[in-house]
């Protein structure tokens, strides 16, 4: 039971971790473009690579699927500054599987800061209070370990507006900085059925870098979770599927509603591996519709079939 | 006892007490621990009276400050009160240096008469509780504090974050300003008005006209065991101690101190130079020495009758006030039905609360709660609950919802009005019930999904059916359903929400959501691509 002291703990923990914003700044005047540009793995006119991994610890599993693309060092380079983003979403414990798991998200840091990160930083715009769902889902915990800042979601000032150039329905948005500013961006959610989206997975996550939403839910949720994707795809896509909520999510009520399937898939390509992870909920790809519309806009490959899928098996 | 230590022992224990609860009502980051707020909430007069009186707790705190009000004085009004302990701030920062006229003025016996007895009045009437959230000094410290104090002092830290971050150091982070509404604002910032031209009129003029528990224990002090009175012998009447006195209480004409306002700051017994000012054992003395010229009427001696007109008035205060809730004590239990259309209650009061009549009759609207909250569902009332309700929280849910695994406001609230669940029950009690309106769902009117209300539900009694082509529509199953608000927050149409919550007037219990263990989809082995 997480107590007013722990938040004093943890507010302590937070004021002590964030100096990176003072980087923000310099690095926002000497931006590069945002693309896919540190993402070798998938270079143009290949087909996407995917990793598959089943049958072993989220971390072991994590090791087998970098090594498989190189290591984290394909993606990140010596100096960069990194967002790590899961699914904060919930005030909710770790056995929950409404938030990705701490475990992972702890070893995406290491290897982060192994590969020679300058910082990492991570946040989400959660739907419980922020701090407790920083807190209760084990990602403070992760941050005070491994020296990543956690930074505020639910800070306006911290978003700036910007175009989304090919989105139908989304326009504009005020995305938070750390996605705008970082060198390096890797998408870490968990896995789950979602009673709105029909899953959520690695678009879905993405709902957490915008401030309104509402705007996404009022207006045509799937179309907006594909569009934001032709402003920005992350670096890297690591999905959670170890334990996958397969109903009442994306909160879920109880330990009940996970089942075990110890599966980590991570791809750069962020509609190939939503395409995998609906087959792992038992849903056809092209029946969860943002997968379908964000296929069809050119976003990335919701055919399997095109994909080169490198399984393994750890047990 | 040195004189000089009685004062500074004063202002070091008004100086914790204070600064502490202050702290506690303008904590705006959760960095305070509650329990701090909790039992200085919990030593308060009024608050340890209500909980004593309603039952809700055997909290003897009222019970101490009487005696020691009888044994020393009201040092309740300098030492613990914290609108005692604010004005005697204000008068600090108001003070011009000899100046001030400050001169012995009668009292304003009818004025104080009156409030208090209104207060039990309206304690016999049935309105106890609106009466004390008006009067009780605390629960207006609080109101000030929480509702005024609390988000200037998170616009403070917000300018202090904006500032640091130019200079590239953040060890802070911004923190939205919760403001009550306009309306709700009214009340605590006429009282802070007030209480500035009273403390610049008169120094204590509030706690010794308005406030009925410096009225209630004057009454008490007036007949103290020890008092503090004047040394005619060594009185060279400087008059020292009358610019000292913050409650116009010393009569140096007639040599005698009405200690029935004095507020036992003991200022006057720092400033006399002759150590003139002392306390005196009165109930032996009184009997050969006179007492003083202005309290011999008012007073009687220590004798068994005047200690059986003290506790039957004590007894009669708690009697009339508890009245109200023996009348609604038949509905205090939560598992009344709640399923009758008369249950729905337009203002939805917090899970602890057990019916909207029990808070209204407990609640002294002290706003700790408030203070307390993370997510700032609670919210001051204004005219939601009635006129009587006026300044009692509710919850808001157009600025926030109820944390599913909170229960802040039942830890900190001092005077039983909301009661502190445990977890399991905090999930199935049930403060209210959604209402889905499909004609203005943005599944129906836009053909697009949506289920932001499904998506929040704690307890998934919002869920969604299939609907149209490849859509889901929202569904309530209001068994589960536990009023949280999460469904109405999150509903993204404006300006009218799709999805609401009625609020019970008597609350009840949802059903759990049990359901057995999920199964794979497809089990295996082997990866399903």
């Amino acid at each position: 039971m997480k107590t007013r002291r722990d938040f004093l703990k943890a507010g302590l923990a937070l004021g002590a971790s964030l100096p990176v914003f003072a980087n923000l700044e310099k690095l926002f005047a000497a931006d590069v473009p945002a693309t896919n540009s540190a993402a070798p793995a998938a270079p143009a006119g290949a087909k996407s690579v995917l990793v598959a991994v089943r049958d072993g610890g989220r971390a072991a599993m994590l090791d087998k699927a970098m090594s498989a693309l190189g290591g984290m060092e394909t993606f990140v380079k010596k100096g960069q500054t990194v967002l790590v983003k899961p699914n904060i979403g919930w005030d909710t414990p770790p056995e929950r599987g409404a938030d990705t798991h701490p475990e992972l998200v702890k070893r995406v840091v290491e290897m982060c800061f192994a590969a020679g990160a300058k910082s990492v930083s991570m946040f989400d715009n959660p739907c419980d209070q922020w701090q407790r769902c920083y807190s209760h889902s084990g990602m403070e915990k992760v941050a005070q370990d491994t020296g990543a800042t956690l930074v505020n979601g639910k800070d306006e000032t911290l978003y700036r507006e910007v175009e989304i150039p090919g989105g139908r329905k989304l326009h504009t948005a005020e995305v938070h900085s750390l996605v705008l500013d970082s060198d390096v961006f890797i998408n870490v959610p968990v896995l789950k059925h979602h009673s709105g989206s029909v899953m959520t997975g690695c678009m879905k996550n993405l709902m957490g870098i915008i401030w309104d939403r509402g705007f996404y839910h009022r207006t045509d949720l799937h179309q907006c979770i594909a569009d934001i994707l032709t402003f920005k795809k992350p670096t890297l896509n690591i999905l959670d599927a170890y334990a996958p909520m397969v109903r009442n999510g994306p909160r879920g009520v109880s330990v009940d509603d996970l089942v075990t399937m110890r599966t980590l898939l991570v791809s750069t390509d962020i509609v190939a591996i939503d395409a995998a992870g609906a087959k792992l909920l038992d849903h056809q790809p092209s029946d969860v519709r943002h997968i379908a519309i964000a296929a069809e806009m050119g976003l990335g490959t919701m055919d399997l079939e095109q994909v080169d899928i490198r399984r393994f098996k750890l047990a | 006892m040195p004189p000089k230590f009685l004062k500074w022992l004063r202002v070091f224990i008004a100086a914790v007490v204070f600064a502490a609860l202050t702290a506690a009502f303008v904590d705006f980051r959760g960095l305070v621990p509650w329990q701090i707020g909790h039992a200085l909430a919990e030593i308060q007069f009024v608050p340890s009276l209500v909980a004593l009186i309603t039952g809700a707790s055997l909290s003897l705190a009222c019970i101490i400050i009487a005696v020691i009000t009888l044994a020393a004085g009201r040092i309740y009004c300098s030492a613990i009160c914290p609108l005692g302990i604010f004005q005697d701030v204000v008068i600090h920062l108001t003070k011009r240096p000899k100046s001030r006229p400050a001169p012995y003025t009668h009292p304003h016996t009818w004025l104080r008469q009156t409030f208090l007895w209104a207060t039990v009045a309206a304690g016999v009437a049935g309105f106890g509780g609106f009466a004390l959230s008006l009067l009780d000094p605390y629960s207006n410290f609080g109101r000030m504090a929480s509702d005024i104090f609390r988000p200037l002092v998170t616009m403070v830290n917000n300018t202090i974050v904006s500032s640091v971050d130019k200079l590239g150091w953040h060890g802070l982070f911004r923190v939205e300003p919760h403001w009550a509404s306009f309306g709700a604002l009214h009340q605590p910032l006429i009282l802070l008005g007030l209480l500035v031209v009273l403390v610049v009129l008169g120094g204590r003029l509030y706690c010794n006209t308005l406030c009925p528990v410096g009225t209630l224990l004057g009454w008490l002090s007036q007949r103290a065991a020890f008092r503090l009175q004047i040394d005619q012998g060594a009185c060279r009447k400087c008059a020292a101690c009358l610019r000292a006195c913050k409650a116009q209480c010393i009569d140096l004409r007639a040599g005698a101190i009405d200690f029935s306002r004095c507020v036992a700051c003991y200022n006057c017994m720092d400033v006399c130079d002759e150590h003139g000012i002392n306390y005196r054992f009165a109930w032996a003395r009184e009997k050969t020495i006179p007492a003083p010229a202005s309290q011999t009427a008012s007073d009687g001696v220590a004798d068994p009758q005047r200690r059986a007109f003290l506790s039957k008035s004590i007894l009669g205060i708690a009697g009339v006030t508890g009245f109200s809730r023996v009348l609604l004590a038949a509905e205090r239990s939560p598992t009344g039905s709640f399923e009758t259309p008369r249950n729905f209650s337009p203002v939805i009061c917090p899970p602890g609360a057990v019916s909207v009549e029990r808070f209204l009759d407990r609640c002294t609207a002290c706003h700790l709660c408030i203070s307390e909250c993370p997510t700032g569902v609670l919210q001051p009332s204004f005219g939601e609950y009635g006129f009587i309700g006026i300044m009692k929280p509710r919850m808001d849910y157009r600025i926030a919802f109820c944390n599913y695994d909170c229960r802040h406001c039942g830890e900190v609230c001092p005077d039983g009005a909301i009661d502190l669940l445990d977890l399991a029950a905090k999930h199935l009690v049930k403060i209210g019930e959604a209402q889905f309106n499909r004609d203005k769902c943005v599944v129906v009117t836009n053909g697009t999904d949506c289920a932001a209300c499904s998506e929040h539900c704690p307890t998934k009694a919002v869920s969604t059916i299939p609907y149209g082509e490849n859509l889901r529509l929202p569904s309530v199953n209001n068994k589960l359903c536990i009023g949280c608000g999460a469904c109405e927050y999150a509903c993204p149409v404006k300006p009218d929400k799709a999805i609401k919550v009625i609020g019970l007037r008597q609350h009840g219990w949802a059903k759990k959501n049990i359901e057995p263990k999920a199964t794979l989809p497809k089990s295996n082995g082997d990866f399903p691509f």
